[in-house]
């Protein structure tokens, strides 16, 4: 999976793989191959859904400053 | 009036007093009702009107100042409810008024207008509908409107009056929507003139932060003068130019401040706005990724089954091909067997009839031929009878042989024997002739 994909990436694709596989034109091979991909960008929009379903987390912005800066450099 | 006790005055201070706040408020509108009676302009905000009275602020950028008018001296002048806006310039005439309140009422001041004209369009509405002109020109609609948005951002940054029930709302619409993820405030006064740097300074700070995907600007409802804030030019400006998409709810529906039109998204209520911020909705987005799920699993199955079954079928095509040419080898033997027994009772049917027939037409023929030889045998029988020796030893004719069965048919032969055998119908005699021949004897 790309480092750049986006939800709205990955669900665009998403939607023209199922829509290729529905029209009944695609090889065994190819099928396999889209299914496979299908299913990696299901589990990456399920890990972006996960992300903004763990519950609500506020804070103010000087607090997520402040948190930030106590980050250890990348 | 209650007569109170004076208390002490504060010490040290040189000032008169203490005062009863009552005589003191009533001395204040005598004072003021001693001002001269004044022309003033400036533009209509907040107008609004009650059975007695009519009220509206006169403002222009330096200042405002309340006044009200008796609805009575409103009317007089020909003048309707509804041709004040919000932004209208007038002309009032009259002085300050102080109402010094009560026990159970509030104390109020107002320029209390005795006169008004209408002069036209306000000010300020003209100087934002310049601003707005200006940076529509400059292009500023547009950078915001082509960044890219989020269809799920993790973390959403919201500028706001900390006290305020928008505060509510955007959580409020942010829950509606399903989404739970980092949510940071940037509180910020909404309405005063140390607002829109404020604001400003907010959305910089939240747009410097990385994570931050999209902010929400919001601010609930008020008049126009009190949205005034969000027509600042430096934070339209600097709206216009922020990386991250900001979504704007200032005010009702009906207004439209210039944040309104830099902003990424304008919506009419900071619930909305919450909403917009996340296109996304997470619940319906899980369902519909289910959908593919199972999709996927069903088309992956679906090209395996599919193709397995045919390839099991080909495998077994040679064997089914051997049954399927037995059953009809069986078939044809079984039709071959049934139409031969037909055939057999056909033709014999045919044959006993053609026998039949044979045997009839051979009946009748031999019935002819018989009658025909039974009459030529009768008329033979009859020949014969005719010519029977029988018939004619009967009717006394004898036959004569020689004793040893040759017949003798002659005079001359009997006389040559001498003895000769008789032969009548009842039996044989012996007889000699007596008359032998001359000259034989």
């Amino acid at each position: 999976m790309s480092e750049t994909m986006t939800y709205e990436g990955a669900t665009a694709r998403l939607e023209a793989i199922i829509k290729r596989l529905d029209s009944g034109e695609a090889g065994l091979r190819e099928t396999l191959d889209l299914c496979q991909e299908g299913r990696g960008l299901v589990e990456f929009c399920a890990g972006e859904l996960d992300a903004v379903g763990k519950g609500l987390e506020e804070l103010r912005l000087d607090e997520l400053v402040a948190r930030l800066e106590q980050r250890p450099p990348a | 009036m209650s007569v109170q006790p004076r208390p002490e005055g504060i010490a040290g201070s040189s000032l008169a007093g203490p005062f009863p706040v009552g005589a003191y408020a009533e001395k204040l509108r005598e004072e003021l009702r001693k001002r001269a009676r004044v022309q003033l302009f400036g533009e209509v905000w907040n107008f609004r009107a009650s059975k007695a009275k009519i009220y509206f602020e006169l403002r222009d950028g330096d200042g405002a100042v309340p006044c009200s008018m008796w609805r009575n001296d409103f009317e007089r002048l020909g003048l309707q409810l509804g041709s004040f806006t919000d932004g209208c310039q007038v002309v009032v005439a009259g002085g300050p008024g102080y109402y010094p309140g009560s026990r159970t009422s509030s104390p109020s001041f107002s320029f209390d207008v005795s006169g008004l004209r209408i002069a036209g369009d306000g000010d300020l509405l003209a100087q934002m509908e310049a601003l707005r002109r200006a940076l529509g020109a400059a292009g500023l609609f547009e950078p915001q409107r082509r960044l890219p948005r989020p269809a799920l951002p993790r973390c959403i940054g919201v500028v706001t009056g900390e006290g305020g029930k928008a505060r509510d709302d955007v959580l409020a619409g942010l829950r509606r929507r399903g989404w739970a993820g980092r949510l940071v405030w940037a509180f910020a006064p909404v309405q005063d003139r140390h607002a829109a740097p404020r604001i400003t300074q907010a959305l910089q700070d939240l747009a410097a932060v990385e994570e931050v995907e999209v902010v929400i600007v919001a601010r609930g409802g008020g008049s126009l003068a009190d949205l005034f804030a969000f027509c600042d030019e430096t934070l339209c400006r600097t709206v216009a130019m922020l990386r991250v998409p900001v979504v704007a709810s200032v005010g009702h529906h009906t207004d439209r401040t210039l944040i309104d039109d830099v902003a990424a998204v304008s919506c009419s209520t900071p619930t909305h706005a919450a909403e917009a911020a996340v296109p996304t909705h997470p619940v319906e987005a899980r369902a519909a990724l289910a959908r593919c799920a199972a999709s996927l699993q069903t088309h992956g199955r679906r090209a395996v089954v599919t193709r397995a079954r045919h390839l099991a079928a080909l495998s077994r095509a040679p064997a089914q091909a051997i049954a399927r040419h037995r059953v009809a080898l069986h078939q044809r033997l079984k039709e071959l067997r049934a139409a031969t027994r037909r055939r057999v009772v056909d033709d014999r049917e045919r044959v006993t009839r053609r026998a039949g027939a044979l045997q009839r037409k051979a009946g009748a023929a031999a019935g002819a031929q018989d009658r025909a030889r039974r009459t030529a045998l009768d008329s033979l029988a009859a020949a014969l009878a005719a010519h029977d020796p029988e018939r004619t030893v009967a009717r006394g004719y004898a036959i004569v042989d020689d004793g040893a069965g040759a017949i003798v048919t002659s005079a001359e032969q009997a006389r040559a024997l001498g003895d000769v055998r008789l032969f009548f119908a009842d039996g044989p005699a012996d007889a000699k002739i007596i008359n032998k021949r001359e000259g034989s004897s």
